[in-house]
């Protein structure tokens, strides 16, 4: 991957920039900010995250299993309490519920890390530690020959540092 | 998760000093790297936190020998005799699954209702969450004649047929609280995720240290597009452990309702359960992070408006188990039923009086002062009530479960309960575990949400913004400290 990182101390000096070069086109960008915020998301307009398709699976797994494991159980080793069904919904409803809520939370988790591309042992190209402490570093990927172009806009908009990374 | 450098609009300014808003305001934090340096600042270990931990671990050791010594001896050395099986074992456990709440409530259903103050106190809740349901869960455990049976309860395929009863309440508890402690400790730890990656990017000194925050940041960059999940993800596992609050109390508190006993059979259970545990958990977050606030020197974090709304919440939940107690009084009285209403009076002027009435004392009365404002911004005051509160709270379950197993439907039946050395010793080391946990934590990982608060400080700018904001990104003062400070 080759690219170019602008660093941006201030928050409106970074959209400027992530608009000036989805109008130029260069390529994929990717923007590290200490904190998420709208600005960005509305410049960067990357659409609804699919974490909660992972939810919904998980969720309706979950209470599938909650309800298949006690009426399984209960069919397997049957326990008569009063010439009550032996598989009773009304309380494996606890089960179905507690269930569902625990995989739907798992799946969700597993949602995340699959699509933020965590855990991983390499910190991305153009990674900087100041980025989690309060700059904003705005990363274009672009071919060397137009990497001076995307250099000069970035400064343009007020990087207060540029550098090309592969 | 993510917020919008908002104008300060005509209604914002100037607000009224001594009302709590909605949004959150922090205006003696002025920068990232302020957030930085304070927050991280705490992790530094002093003495007083050494004593502290050196205390838990005393306390800790003094439990795990009384239950040694259990486990050695029998049950028999316990203050448990037919037909009172349950005591401080059942109290202490729900008492324990009761302070638990809070944290869950403040981070995820007040996120759900973006009360902004939950922000500066709802790590420290969400970890107060994680180990007071550890500790919970050990309850059941040692209230267990032969401990090391424990797995007999979860189900899975084996020879010795024996199979959970699932339409049991215990067995009903057993999932609830497991998940409860698997999704919280997720929930704490996704949450964290960020501000570990802080923590690795700003330890220099330490390369251990350096090493484990690494792993546990799991790689985390701080991009958009880490950022743009992960808020989907919090938001949904907000919205899942919305409901997962109210359903583990009402799931434990179905352990008494679906017995017959006195003042056990009743349909308030469940609401009057959550209630309380939520109440006790709000309790237990005062009596928390008001010395913490005052220690770590995050008085101008933690300000006394969260506090003052906080402390709205636990007027409002004690008013709630109060009303529960008074439908308690009243059903007992308008049942007829004749068991039902000796146990009531055996519970209130009969042999309990005295624990009924610390319980009324400390959860009905003393909370009612936090109707006056100028209490509800007095830390001192309000740390005192906290701890009552914590008292009346563990009281309450006492009270629940003791009396209501001394005097059930015949009289030849009706006896009383006296805790031995063992049940205090094994109480005071429930408290020392969840201290040395706690302690443990606020200085390995920090106990105010860094990445949050900086969503709250106003980002640098490079433009003069057109309604409030300085070039160096700080909003026009519109309140010159936090106001209304009586501690």
């Amino acid at each position: 991957m080759r690219g170019v990182l602008g660093a941006f101390r201030e928050l409106d000096a970074a959209v400027g920039a992530i608009d000036a070069l989805k109008k130029t086109r260069f390529g994929d960008i990717h923007v590290f900010t200490p904190t998420p915020r709208h600005e960005l998301e509305h410049a960067l307009d990357r659409g609804p995250s699919p974490v909660r398709k992972f939810t919904l699976v998980g969720g309706l797994a979950g209470v599938t299993f909650g309800y298949w494991i006690a009426i399984w159980c209960s069919d397997y080793w049957p326990l008569v309490v009063g010439g009550k069904p032996i598989a009773s919904w009304v309380p494996y409803t606890v089960f179905g519920f507690e269930v569902m809520v625990l995989i739907g939370a798992l799946a969700t988790v597993a949602g995340l890390f699959i699509y933020a591309g965590i855990p991983r042992l390499t910190m991305m190209v153009g990674y900087d530690p100041r980025f989690s402490h309060g700059e904003y570093g705005v990363w274009v990927e672009c071919p060397a020959d137009k990497a001076p172009a995307a250099e000069d806009l970035l400064r343009q908009h007020g990087a207060v540092e540029v550098r090309r990374e592969r | 998760m993510a917020t919008v450098a908002r104008p300060v609009t005509a209604r914002d300014e100037p607000r009224r000093p001594n009302i709590p808003a909605a949004d959150l305001q922090l205006p003696a934090v002025r920068d990232y790297e302020q957030v930085d340096r304070e927050i991280i600042g705490t992790l530094r270990p002093t003495v007083k936190w050494a004593i502290g931990l050196g205390v838990a671990i005393f306390f800790l050791i003094i439990g795990a020998s009384a239950w040694m010594y259990q486990i050695y001896t029998g049950l028999g050395v316990t203050g448990l005799n037919p037909p009172i099986m349950w005591a401080v074992y059942i109290v202490t456990f729900v008492f324990w699954v009761g302070i638990g709440h809070a944290g869950t409530l403040i981070s995820a259903i007040l996120y759900l209702f973006r009360a902004g103050f939950r922000t500066t106190i709802y790590r420290a809740a969400e970890a107060m969450t994680v180990f007071a349901v550890m500790t919970a869960g050990l309850f059941p455990i040692l209230h267990l004649g032969r401990p090391w049976k424990f797995f007999y309860l979860i189900p899975y395929p084996n020879w010795r047929y024996i199979w959970p009863q699932f339409k049991s309440p215990l067995v009903w508890d057993v999932f609830a609280i497991l998940t409860y402690l698997t999704v919280s400790a997720t929930f704490l730890y996704v949450g964290l995720i960020p501000d570990i990656a802080v923590l690795r990017d700003r330890e220099n000194i330490n390369p251990v240290r350096k090493r484990i925050y690494t792993m546990l940041s799991l790689g985390w960059r701080n991009t958009d597009r880490e950022w743009r999940h992960f808020a989907r993800a919090y938001l949904f596992l907000a919205a899942f452990s919305t409901p997962l609050v109210l359903s583990v109390h009402s799931v434990v508190s179905f352990d008494f309702a679906m017995a017959l006993t006195p003042g056990w059979h009743t349909t308030i259970f469940p609401p009057y359960f959550v209630a309380g545990a939520i109440f006790s958990g709000i309790g237990m977050v005062f009596t928390i992070i008001i010395p913490l606030r005052k220690w770590f020197g995050l008085k101008h974090y933690v300000t006394i408006n969260h506090l003052d709304a906080a402390a709205k919440l636990a007027l409002f939940t004690s008013l709630c188990v109060g009303c529960a107690y008074m439908n308690e009084w009243f059903v007992a009285w308008f049942s007829g039923n004749e068991a039902e209403k000796a146990f009531f009076a055996n519970r209130i002027w009969g042999q309990w009086w005295w624990a009924s009435a610390i319980l009324y004392t400390c959860n009905m009365v003393l909370p009612l002062s936090l109707f006056v404002q100028k209490l509800r911004r007095n830390t001192a005051w309000l740390f005192i009530v906290s701890f009552t509160i914590n008292i009346g709270m563990w009281f309450e379950r006492f009270v629940i479960i003791v009396p209501s197993l001394s005097h059930e439907f015949e009289p030849w039946q009706w006896t009383s309960y006296k805790a031995t050395w063992v049940e205090y010793a094994i109480l005071a080391g429930s408290f020392g575990w969840f201290s040395m946990w706690f302690l443990l934590f606020i200085k390995q990982l920090p106990v105010i949400a860094i990445t949050e608060i900086k969503e709250i400080v106003p980002p640098r700018l490079r433009m003069r913004h057109p309604h409030g904001i300085t070039p160096s990104g700080e909003h026009f003062d519109f309140e010159a400290d936090t106001p209304g400070e009586h501690d």
